[in-house]
């Protein structure tokens, strides 16, 4: 098999250096990162200076995605011998253990970290994953609300928690968390848009004509959330359908509905190179 | 933390088909149960949270916009659930199958069984469900399903091996970017050139 640099005709560094733009944006395209990281690793490790740590966490992790736990045991080795005693590379090892779903190994694994720096959120977020993996929701949740009440500011954490709750069709305390979100982050548009979404799914007139507000504000926020714009369209026409709202409500919302039906319109004449289906 | 909001999670993925059916018939259905339903293409929804409504009907109106253009019909719905070892069907599955099931009384509700998943497909891997009474009832899957499971077994291999994955654009895709085809007419093209 060719290798990643013959076949894409790229150098050690620009391999290096989409390594760190993918860490950097956060992707989890975890088969390239194999690909690409483990060739870096064998061919190019002694060019790579301290950049090679980051690279074994990264490419570690991206292993245990693909099942390629030869790769990810090579990785974990290493960081160990580089750092003994890390809890970094502790979690990274009850990490394995949890992509080879020896569960409760790693959960005594984040123990031993806990004992060591009860602070450690890394190692509490992981024990809930790890119910979450065994589809324990209820715990999960449990847990993660505990967390929260001690670390209030967990952007991360409230976001999984609305993801919980949402699963669970919980959708008012999903909605609580997106509020606290909101809160903190006014400017935000992807958390008004699904605060928008939640409101919308539990239905009722208040809730449509909140679940509209929100999706118009996240359009203000970010005029080109598609998401929001489709949204806005929906409760305003399910709001003017409605047998429950007066004249002047049904005609606002119809102009709404109208609006936002040119809008989307609009989207897509300006991105139809071949026809786009449906609208 | 792996932001998800940022990108679709390959481990993550839970690709949602819906079956467009081609009725092999011209006749209105007046006696669709001796006509063999045939479903001849899918489209992947959404990776995600399932959970919420107002994306899936905007899916399910655009899409069901598009099968009348081009004589389908929404004949089922298709989900993978985000745990490999959970195949069962949820309360979303049953209330996405449910409401396709009010226009096409035929639909048949799918889920995949992860963990049987393997990159040569030597076996079907679906489970396929008929609403009964308000019930979902499983039926025998077998290769016998299909119509034709070897030419199936051969393609979809040689797409996995090819990674074709990596360019599958699914309904999320395209509500983050209008440019991204959720008929997936490349994909389309390579299982035409591969039978």
């Amino acid at each position: 098999m060719a290798s990643v640099s013959e076949m894409y005709d790229v150098t050690w560094e620009e391999m290096r250096d989409k390594l760190r733009k993918w860490r950097e944006d956060n992707h989890r395209n975890s088969e390239q990162i194999v690909d690409v990281g483990e060739e870096l690793i064998n061919e190019h490790a002694s060019k790579l200076g301290d950049d090679i740590w980051i690279i074994y966490e990264q490419v570690m992790i991206a292993a245990l995605d693909c099942s390629r736990d030869d790769l990810a045991w090579t990785c974990l080795q290493e960081l160990k011998r580089q750092f003994p005693g890390s809890q970094r590379v502790k979690r990274l090892a009850g990490m394995r253990l949890e992509a080879l779903e020896k569960y409760e190994d790693a959960s005594k694994q984040y123990d031993s970290i806990l004992q060591d720096d009860p602070t450690n959120t890394a190692a509490r977020k992981r024990k809930i994953s790890i119910l979450k993996a065994q589809g324990k929701s209820a715990e999960a949740i449990r847990e993660l609300n505990e967390y929260l009440e001690q670390f209030v500011g967990d952007q991360e954490a409230w976001h999984e928690l609305s993801e919980l709750y949402i699963n669970e069709h919980d959708y008012g305390k999903a909605a609580f968390c997106l509020e606290e979100l909101m809160m903190t982050n006014p400017h935000n548009h992807l958390y008004c848009e699904q605060y928008a979404e939640v409101k919308y799914t539990q239905g009722g007139l208040e809730n449509l004509e909140l679940s509209r507000k929100y999706f118009a504000q996240a359009l203000k926020l970010n005029n080109r959330n598609m998401r929001a714009l489709f949204g806005l369209y929906m409760s305003a026409s399910h709001i003017a359908a409605s047998p429950k709202v007066n004249a002047t409500v049904k005609k606002a919302n119809v102009k709404y509905a109208t609006w936002a039906t040119n809008q989307i319109n609009r989207a897509y004449q300006g991105n139809v190179t071949n026809r786009v289906p449906g609208c | 933390m792996y932001n998800r909001n940022v990108s679709p999670s390959a481990k993550k993925s839970q690709p949602k088909l819906e079956w467009r059916s081609e009725h092999t018939s011209k006749e209105k259905k007046k006696d669709s149960h001796s006509i063999p339903i045939l479903c001849v293409d899918c489209i992947p929804l959404f990776h995600g949270t399932l959970a919420l409504a107002p994306m899936l009907e905007v899916a399910l109106t655009l899409i069901d916009t598009w099968c009348k253009e081009n004589k389908y019909v929404i004949a089922g719905y298709y989900q993978a659930n985000e745990r490999t070892k959970d195949f069962r069907p949820n309360q979303v599955a049953e209330k996405v199958g449910a409401r396709i099931a009010e226009n096409f009384s035929e639909a048949a509700m799918i889920m995949v069984d992860s963990t049987r998943f393997t990159m040569g497909c030597y076996e079907p891997i679906l489970a396929i469900y008929d609403h009964h009474e308000n019930k979902w009832k499983c039926r025998d899957c077998n290769v016998d399903s299909f119509e034709d499971w070897c030419e199936a077994q051969k393609i979809t291999s040689a797409l996995l091996e090819g990674r074709s994955y990596e360019s599958l654009i699914d309904f999320d895709n395209h509500l983050d970017d209008l440019r991204n085809d959720w008929t997936n007419p490349e994909i389309n093209k390579s299982v035409l050139h591969l039978c």
